[in-house]
């Protein structure tokens, strides 16, 4: 094994990058072996579907494909993997996830998701909650996940700002932080806030005082980013107080943060998107969106992804027309579907997810192919996490975060075998020292991989 | 699966759609028929359904010309599946307090807490459920405020008679949640399970006189009535120390004992299988989510088969009991046998709950049953054609009437039923 040149010019930039700003990202990329996988089956994350593919993994990025068939030369030095038989994604990117915030174990001290304090909490960052020891982060490496988002919880009308992690064993956050992806701000519809705050005899206490609520947030953030760039410009002599919350929402309004709202009802979603009209910004997706399908046609004009379940129903009234079809019909539509996991199970089983989203459909004669099903979890996940250009596909030039199978990933029997992230292989089911254990799972009865 | 042939298989399942009337007799021909009572499948076989039970299954049988003849050849026919724990009838949905009748959570009532008195058949859990090849089902109590959270019912998914047998077991939870309950440690718990069993056991009503925190009369009755019953006792446990706990504590009552959840049974799955103890399995609880399940792992449940212990399986999630499959489909991917987990599905669970004449396709049996269109435990399955007590189900539920109104959204809005 060898460093590349990549990695150490990647571990340069951090550094700097560590010394310019406080809470960036200092991931360094491990060391990479270049790797040629042979003859391999694989879905591209972008709808597509390869045969027989030469796939060669080199400096940490994807450096080559083949299709049907056609091969390329061995590699000087580095390995060589047999993928007949075998099928090859791009790593699976969860963009809904807690892991790190409500942890394993699942106790008081540990809970760490939501800052149900107040409706409107923009000023906190979710990943000043991310604890990296969570054992759960290793479980769902063992799922093939190379990147997952962090979202603060759904208690507030805005829950603060979320954070993109590389799934890496690390340290710290800072180590985990996915370089250059955006940051998110959350905002939730519906039973949530209006429940946790109605009971407690203040506002939001109505589906109506919920988007009051977000209104006036906005309206507030609409004049301190004015008042901001009027200083900026010399038309007024000193800037607004700063205000962390205000922060997050101007820069929400300037684009730079991108808006992930948690929302059921199609209804409400309509809402949503006259208050993202009123104040000029952009919704990047609905999440949980169970009823995404009664409106998929309004989610595709506007260019909105939703993020859901395969099958989660009922567990409450506003998610009790969740439908099994739900993606296959925001998908059918022309809008951007995405299952997402939301849970420290699921998180481990995405593949199974968008297995059983994509066979409603069909049962239901919808034609679906596996491929585009696939995208579901990888390429368009990556588009609503704004790191597209970086990961979701296996394209050459992207960075080599990928999956190998032991057999069709939507199988209930598949394994991940092996899974990369920037070139080097963090996860080898075969091999126990290339299976993560967390502080936390060390000297108790079961550690890491044997999960 | 290429496009055209899905497009083909759902469109003989609308078929199906259109075609599922009352019918006496039915025969299903040509199919792979798993009867889980033998060890090995019959290739292009008929079962013949009548009155409600199957009549004969087999390879060359001649089907009477007034029977309903259903072709399916290519099919997977397997016997209907049991979820082993859930709350169907008692839960519509979770977070509305008045359409969820499964836990206590102030009453003092404890033992004697009878799910059954509370059932809704015209819960829209069922036909979601049945589609996807659930046919019965244990409906229990949640953990409430007792160790003891009550007694539980055996459903049918089917159309006919929901309830099929009230006070099947009584179920409880030894743990961390119920410790708490009991003034702080574990060791009470046992304490109280251990002393309320012993009275129970002579308890007279005349002569009862309780104290500040003991059972009612109408608990002890209950609780006697079960010890005499002979049905199981069901502890949901995690940690390997509370599990051998429970093991002493049903051995000490003469009780057969039930493990639910069990993360981690793996650990002392000789001593389950020499107490001839079963456990309910839920394969996803890979995670150390307390620090009584720190030994979970995925393969409990083979290496609880594997010691001879009884396997059965749980989504634990009634919404999505349909799930099971997938969660036994797991198990498999985690060294389970596949056969092991059809019949912790069927034949192993009837068992386990004392349901006679189901879990097996044999003559005689109810005719519980399903056709796939492949691997029952593949993800890419589904049911064709669900059929409970010889009757073949509607295929359509709340979800896909709301699925059938939104496929086109350009058709005018509302009216569709």
């Amino acid at each position: 094994m060898r460093a590349s040149v990549g990695a150490l010019l990647a571990a340069l930039h951090t550094g700097l990058a560590l010394a310019a700003a406080p809470y960036e990202s200092t991931y360094v990329p491990l060391p990479t072996e270049t790797t040629l996988i042979r003859g391999v089956a694989a879905f591209t994350g972008d709808g597509k579907v390869l045969d027989r593919a030469d796939v060669l993994l080199e400096d940490g990025r994807i450096a080559a494909i083949t299709e049907s068939g056609a091969t390329l030369a061995e590699p000087a030095s580095g390995r060589v993997i047999d993928g007949n038989g075998k099928w090859l994604t791009p790593g699976i990117i969860d963009v809904h996830s807690h892991l790190g915030t409500y942890p394993s174990p699942s106790v008081a001290s540990t809970a760490d998701g939501n800052e149900a304090t107040g409706p409107n909490t923009a000023e906190v960052w979710v990943e000043h909650s991310v604890w990296p020891q969570d054992p759960q982060f290793g479980l769902a490496l063992a799922g093939g996940v190379t990147t997952l988002h962090i979202l603060p919880g759904s208690a507030n009308l805005f829950g603060g700002r979320g954070v993109t992690l590389k799934n890496v064993p690390a340290r710290t956050m800072q180590g985990m932080k996915f370089p250059g992806a955006p940051q998110s701000l959350k905002m939730a519809c519906g039973e949530n806030p209006k429940r946790v705050y109605g009971e407690r005899m203040q506002a939001p206490m109505t589906r109506m005082g919920n988007v009051a609520g977000y209104r006036a947030a906005w309206a507030e953030a609409a004049a301190y980013r004015d008042q901001r760039q009027q200083f900026e410009s010399g038309e007024a002599e000193a800037p607004p107080d700063r205000n962390l919350a205000l922060d997050t929402l101007a820069a929400v309004l300037d684009g730079e943060i991108l808006v992930h709202n948690h929302c059921y009802r199609a209804d409400e979603m309509a809402v949503m998107m006259d208050i993202a009209e009123e104040f000029g910004y952009a919704i990047t997706a609905f999440h949980h969106a169970t009823e995404s399908y009664k409106i998929a046609d309004l989610l595709a004009e506007a260019g909105i992804c939703s993020a859901v379940w395969a099958d989660w129903w009922g567990f409450k009234l506003e998610a009790f027309d969740g439908i099994t079809q739900n993606a296959a019909l925001i998908d059918a539509a022309g809008a951007c579907a995405i299952i997402h996991s939301d849970s420290e199970e699921l998180i481990q089983r995405l593949n199974q997810e968008a297995a059983k989203a994509m066979t409603a459909g069909r049962r239901m004669g919808m034609a679906i192919s596996d491929a585009q099903a696939m995208s579901w979890i990888t390429g368009n996940a990556a588009k609503a996490l704004g790191i597209a250009a970086e990961t979701g596909t296996l394209s050459v030039g992207k960075a080599a975060d990928a999956v190998l199978w032991d057999r069709h990933p939507f199988s209930v029997y598949a394994r991940a075998e092996r899974v990369w992230i920037d070139g080097h292989l963090y996860y080898d089911r075969s091999d126990p020292l290339r299976q993560p254990v967390s502080d936390f799972d060390l000297g108790q009865t079961v550690a890491g991989g044997e999960r | 699966m290429s496009v055209l042939r899905a497009a083909k298989v759902a469109m003989a399942s609308l078929v199906w759609l259109f075609m599922a009337p009352a019918w006496a007799e039915l025969a299903i021909v040509g199919a792979r028929v798993y009867t889980v009572a033998e060890p090995e499948p019959l290739e292009g076989a008929t079962v013949l359904i009548a009155n409600g039970r199957i009549e004969q299954v087999g390879m060359d049988l001649s089907v009477p010309f007034e029977y309903r003849r259903i072709d399916a050849e290519g099919k997977i026919v397997t016997p209907a599946f049991i979820e082993s724990y859930s709350h169907f009838g008692l839960i519509e949905i979770e977070a509305e307090a008045t359409t969820n009748d499964a836990a206590l959570l102030e009453h003092p009532l404890g033992p004697a807490f009878d799910v059954s008195l509370a059932l809704n058949p015209a819960s829209t859990l069922i036909a979601v459920n049945r589609m996807d090849g659930v046919g019965r089902a244990i409906t229990a109590p949640r953990p409430g405020v007792d160790p003891l959270a009550g007694l539980a019912a055996s459903v049918s998914l089917g159309t006919g008679a929901f309830l099929l047998e009230p006070k099947t077991a009584l179920f409880g939870h030894i743990g961390a949640a119920s410790a708490e309950l009991a003034g702080g440690s574990r060791a009470a718990v046992m304490q109280r399970l251990r002393r309320a069993l012993d009275e129970a056991a002579r308890f007279s009503p005349s002569r009862y006189r309780p104290g500040p925190g003991d059972y009612s009369r109408h608990d002890m009755a209950a609780l006697k009535a079960f010890l005499r019953s002979g049905k199981p006792l069901v502890l949901a446990v995690e940690r390997a120390a509370e599990i051998q706990q429970a093991i002493s504590l049903a051995d000490d009552h003469g009780l057969r004992l039930i493990v639910l959840g069990g993360a981690e049974a793996w650990r002392v799955r000789d001593a389950l299988a020499a107490a001839g103890a079963a456990v309910i399995v839920r394969t996803h609880d890979n995670l150390p989510r307390s620090f009584e399940t720190l030994g979970a792992r995925l393969d409990n449940a083979a290496l609880l088969h594997e010691a001879g212990v009884d396997v059965v399986f749980t989504a634990a999630e009634t919404h999505n009991a349909r799930n099971l499959r997938q969660l036994a489909g797991n198990a498999v991917a985690y060294g389970l046998p596949w056969s092991a987990a059809l019949d912790g599905l069927t034949r192993r669970a009837a068992q386990v709950w004392g349901m006679d004449g189901v879990g097996t396709l044999t003559p005689g049996s109810r005719a519980d049953l399903v056709i796939w269109n492949g691997d029952p435990l593949e993800l890419t399955t589904w049911a064709e054609q669900v059929i409970i007590d010889g009757q073949a189900m509607p295929m359509r539920s709340r979800q896909t009437l709301l699925f059938e109104r939104y496929r086109d959204l350009s058709k005018p809005y509302g009216y569709s039923r």
